[in-house]
């Protein structure tokens, strides 16, 4: 059993003290630092999101994705094919993300994420996973304006993301994975994601996880589970009816699930976990699962974040001693 | 007052440079809480005066003493606390309510300003208040079992203050709900808890909901009980009108025509072709005219500029359809 978070880190320190982007950004627009005094805080940010994981007991980890505006525009932005319009209300959240809109043919220019990966591996006594948008969810976030398909626009994403992956897995990333909230939303849109997953995993030497959030998997599941993945992400909060998709959870393949609540402050309890894993290992076996928060943790200030985390591992450790 | 197409706006109007300066230095401890709302009351007197002069019909306070519009509230009641700094978007945070007990009023919340603001002019002025639905929506919840007892307990204080507003002689109550619009699935518990909010009250009451998903849910969006919507239709092409056309729909409808997101002023044109639309799905006694949203995203001017257009196109097309 392994504990991690799905991507994101709240950014800025609860109490004051610690590197601070909000501050440094704020001065930057002032005129008062650099675009690399900005780079250095969001270093030091980085390095003190991934000790903090650490020190709450996470055993595989992310860089927090400290650098990122939001889960789309941190890869458009470096895409051939896209530009960035306006905010946006991200699902049903009360966050906003700028919109990305295809107004042209999408190619990969160079790589988006091997600098931070090399930067958080650097930076960690964990191993690190690099977690990004799938090319489903980056579609469904963007406005098209070029390939007027959504099956050729998923295909051309998943051909880029594919590029990217094989990047990171070549920089030595062992594990890769992709957030898929959206394919939750249309079930109907299933071919679509099949064909799109093949042209995404194909030749990528990593450890392969996909994840969905915010709901259930529904009738989806059987099928999701059949996709070119190790790792399968699931939401247990936004989606409690997600254990009864376990009755068919493939035998050789990883669940990670999502079981305490990264929207809401309210801390679980160590039984709340014990049950989850509990309930999970009905269907699948304990070396086979992830445990970590429903979704990004950034919806969340810092510190009950980190107290998330804690209470995760000290859960997880606990379910390892009722339940082995 | 004339009877048809009457203007009003949504409730906030942007802080003059002065105020924001001065808000500032209060959240530092540089200033105190009664100079503060000396100014604070100053430039409430200052847009009642400018809706006043530009001739709108039903005016607003214009929350110069509001920084949002859960959290206001939230910091009056009992049953509240509030957590530390969550990002929106960019570089911008916010700390969000946490419901940590039974929530409830200490005392009127709204009532002083009303009375303030109404005793500035001999124009109605609307209470403003937010809905149960939102005030749950955006904050944490760490006491209540569900999202349903939190909305439906927030909806009895919602009331509390909906009639002491009465009771203090506002002849309009607008209860917003912008929330709704990002869970149409929800929208059914939305109308259940405006109807306590609503019951009994012999004012006009008036609900805004921010542009949403609505074709699918629409009948039960009409079915909210208060005697008028006010609708976002200028970022949203208007779309909303060909749903209304369809429908028994014997309400009001303030219709925004001004897109509070955008800096650029509508032109004349633009503004009076809107109100000509609005006035194919409905005859001019039901159709009211107002900004998309609140302006406080504005700057003073722009806000000034947007509310200008509305006015100037309201009078022309009402001389031009000798409308009283």
């Amino acid at each position: 059993m392994i504990t991690t978070i799905v991507n994101n880190y709240p950014k800025i320190p609860s109490l004051s003290g610690g590197p601070n982007i909000r501050r440094s950004m704020a001065q930057l627009d002032e005129g008062r630092i650099t675009l690399d005094d900005l780079h250095q805080v969001q270093d030091e940010a980085t390095k003190d999101a991934i000790s903090e994981q650490v020190k709450a007991g996470v055993e595989l980890v992310t860089d927090g994705q400290i650098r990122w505006d939001d889960g789309q525009t941190y890869i458009a932005s470096k895409l051939n094919g896209f530009s960035i319009s306006g905010l946006i209300r991200y699902f049903d959240s009360n966050t906003y993300y700028r919109q990305p809109v295809v107004d042209g043919k999408i190619s990969w220019r160079e790589p988006i994420l091997v600098k931070d990966y090399l930067f958080a591996r650097a930076a960690s006594e964990r191993p690190v996973k690099v977690a990004l948008t799938g090319p489903y969810t980056l579609a469904a976030l963007s406005e098209d304006t070029y390939y007027h398909d959504k099956r050729a626009l998923v295909n051309a994403l998943a051909a880029v993301l594919n590029q990217e992956a094989k990047a990171l897995a070549e920089a030595g990333a062992e594990f890769i994975q992709f957030d898929e909230p959206s394919i939750l939303k249309a079930p109907a849109d299933f071919p679509i994601v099949k064909e799109a997953m093949s042209v995404l995993t194909a030749g990528v030497n990593a450890k392969l996880a996909l994840y969905t959030y915010f709901g259930e998997a529904g009738e989806l599941a059987q099928q999701l589970f059949s996709l070119p993945f190790q790792v399968f992400g699931l939401d247990f909060v936004m989606g409690p009816n997600n254990y009864a998709a376990l009755k068919s959870f493939p035998g050789d393949k990883d669940l990670a699930m999502g079981i305490v609540d990264a929207r809401n402050t309210k801390l679980e309890t160590v039984d709340e976990i014990v049950a989850a894993v509990k309930k999970a290992k009905e269907h699948v076996s304990l070396d086979r699962l992830y445990l970590n928060p429903s979704c990004g943790l950034e919806f969340l200030p810092r510190r009950n974040a980190y107290d998330k985390l804690v209470r995760l591992t000290e859960g997880a450790k606990r379910a390892l001693e009722v339940l082995v | 007052m004339t009877t048809g197409l009457l203007t009003t706006s949504v409730g906030s109007f942007p802080k003059s440079p002065y105020l924001l300066q001065a808000r500032n230095r209060a959240a530092q401890g540089k200033m105190d809480q009664k100079e503060l709302h000396e100014l604070e009351l100053k430039a409430t007197k200052e847009w009642i005066q400018f809706q006043e002069e530009l001739g709108i019909d039903i005016l607003v306070d214009g929350e110069q003493y509001r920084g949002d519009m859960v959290t206001y509230f939230a910091e009056e009641m009992e049953g509240f606390g509030i957590s530390g700094l969550v990002r929106s978007y960019g570089n911008r945070y916010y700390r969000k309510p946490v419901a940590t007990g039974p929530v409830a009023r200490k005392s009127a919340i709204t009532v002083d300003m009303y009375k303030y603001s109404q005793g500035l002019t001999s124009r109605p002025v609307k209470g403003m208040l937010t809905g149960p639905y939102t005030m749950v929506d955006w904050s944490f919840n760490e006491y209540y079992p569900t999202r349903e007892a939190f909305v439906m307990a927030m909806a009895e204080v919602v009331h509390q203050e909906a009639a002491d507003l009465e009771k203090a002689g506002a002849k309009y109550i607008q209860i917003d709900e912008p929330a709704v619009s990002t869970r149409p699935d929800e929208m059914e518990l939305a109308a259940r808890a405006m109807a306590v909010v609503t019951k009994g009250l012999s004012a006009f009451t008036i609900t805004h909901i921010c542009y949403g998903d609505f074709a699918s849910v629409f009948d039960k969006l009409i079915a909210i009980p208060v005697d008028q919507f006010d609708l976002e239709m200028a970022n949203s092409g208007y779309d909303l009108l060909d749903l209304l056309k369809g429908k028994n729909f014997t309400k009001t409808l303030a219709m925004g025509v001004v897109d509070v997101h955008n800096h650029a002023i509508e032109s004349l044109e633009e503004v009076k072709a809107s109100i000509r639309r609005g006035l194919e799905a409905l005859p001019a006694e039901r159709l009211y005219i107002d900004p998309d949203c609140g302006l406080k995203t504005r700057t003073v001017e722009e806000a000034k500029d947007k509310m200008r257009v509305i006015a100037q196109a309201v009078k022309e097309v009402k001389a031009e359809l000798r409308i009283e």
